[in-house]
């Protein structure tokens, strides 16, 4: 048997297993009783503890000692780091385009939507959604507004008198996070995959990736009471190249397609 | 990336500020604080606790009483070492306490498996117990070590942080301590 047999051997005895989400859980919930059993101290006030120079994770612990934007009831250390990081990985730089992909099934058909949105002002943007098949192109950027037929290749330009809201589907998500509302309901097991799960005051649910936070499942609540859940196969930033820009543009996207300008809607 | 530090516990480097530092004053300030603490060092104490005991079940009593303690002993933590350091000593002494125990073997295959999975299996299981029958058979100095590199993950400088030595004292180390291995356990495929 060589080192590298024997080394692997070793590691082997100590892999993770499919019951240890279970039992972090477990013992996490022991010891967040054991720390309600401990007396609480008041922390007090301290100016320059150098709090500047530690790790991201220590300066949310300290962000919540000293309180929880938004609410009474403060989450815990942990619950706040993730919380954090949650956010952190659905904020995107300004100057950034966020492409979103994510599909779902609603009353029985196969739904889905693909979103290219720049992230600053003037927001253009460009989706194509809709059931599976029959998905209808918009684009938006801000003094035109675009809708391209596909049965016909033909593109409907209508001027436009408003800049389009920053509305890529995981925009309330992190509108919310960064209010401080939402809350870490513990883990969820989707497919297999563990993820944190996270709710929201609008009363969507947002799961998101363990290790690096990215946002995979979004649970919407529906008028009727029933829960559309949709898979996010897609969460990334695209740098604002002049070829990621068309993408924002459905002109640029079938150049050879039939143009008919229409006059503004009259209100 | 940034995103992971939460979860993954942060590099020791012989001589540098320990990067728990902040974490742990704030942990005896507010002991939810501690939750965090514990989210970036379950799965290495768990890993560490593995590869010293076989007994599964065992296994996660261990790992819990380790933060337990942690948890309730905090405040005696004096900070001279990493918390690393203190968190493996307090896994080690923890692994000490189930060896002073009568042995209790563990449970023999559970039932519900194929044929071929259950011989794939049994194989498996036989191996594992061989080469931690032959890891108990080290000194407990050298399952020590073995269990932070292999076990929990730690890289040679981290470990070196812990035990207070070079990180190439380390590595020649863990090197003795695999040819003794290998030798106790001369396994052929």
């Amino acid at each position: 048997m060589t080192t590298e047999e024997l080394e692997r051997d070793l590691e082997r005895l100590a892999e993770p297993r499919e019951a240890d989400e279970r039992l972090r859980l477990a013992i996490r919930a022991r010891l967040g009783e054991q720390t309600l059993v401990r007396p609480r101290r008041r922390l007090k006030p301290r100016l320059g503890f150098g709090w500047a120079a530690v790790a991201a994770a220590a300066t949310t612990a300290a962000i919540v000692v000293l309180g929880w934007p938004g609410g009474s009831a403060a989450p815990s250390a942990a619950d706040a780091a993730i919380i954090r990081h949650a956010l952190q990985a659905v904020t995107l730089p300004a100057n950034s385009i966020v492409h979103v992909k994510e599909i779902g099934v609603q009353d029985g058909t196969p739904v889905a939507a693909e979103w290219w949105q720049q992230m600053s002002p003037p927001h253009a943007l460009r989706m194509i959604k809709g059931p599976v098949g029959r998905q209808e192109e918009t684009a938006d950027d801000a003094t035109t507004s675009f809708q391209y037929d596909a049965a016909t290749n033909t593109v409907v330009e209508t001027p436009a008198s408003t800049a389009p809201a920053l509305v890529d589907p995981i925009a309330g998500v992190r509108e919310q996070l960064a209010r401080g509302d939402a809350q870490v309901a513990g883990t969820a097991t989707i497919d297999g995959k563990t993820m944190y799960k996270i709710e929201l005051p609008t009363g969507v649910v947002a799961y998101f990736d363990t290790t690096d936070y990215r946002p995979m499942y979004l649970d919407n609540p529906q008028r009727d009471g029933s829960v559309v859940r949709t898979r996010v196969v897609t969460y990334e930033e695209l740098p604002m190249t002049p070829d990621n820009a068309k993408l924002l543009s459905i002109p640029t996207q079938h150049p050879d397609a039939r143009v008919l300008t229409q006059s503004a809607p009259t209100k | 990336m940034e995103l992971k530090a939460v979860r993954e516990a942060p590099t020791l480097r012989a001589r540098e500020v320990d990067p728990d530092a902040a974490l742990v004053a704030a942990a005896r300030e507010e002991p939810r604080i501690f939750l965090a603490l514990y989210d970036r060092y379950f799965d290495r104490v768990l890993g560490y606790v593995r590869l010293r005991i076989r007994d599964a079940a065992t296994c996660e009593d261990v790992t819990s009483t380790v933060f337990t303690t942690a948890l309730a002993q905090l405040g005696r933590f004096r900070g001279d070492g990493s918390f690393a350091g203190w968190l493996f000593q307090i896994a080690r002494n923890a692994v000490r306490d189930v060896h002073r125990r009568p042995r209790v073997e563990p449970l023999p295959l559970e039932a519900g498996c194929s044929e071929p999975d259950l011989e794939e299996q049994f194989l498996a299981r036989e191996r594992a117990a061989q080469l931690h029958a032959a890891v108990c058979l080290l000194k407990p100095e050298q399952q020590h070590l073995l269990a932070m590199r292999y076990g929990a993950g730690l890289a040679f400088d981290e470990i070196g942080a812990i035990v207070g030595a070079n990180p190439g004292a380390v590595r020649v180390r863990m090197h003795r301590i695999l040819e003794e291995l290998r030798r106790r356990y001369p396994h052929d495929d």
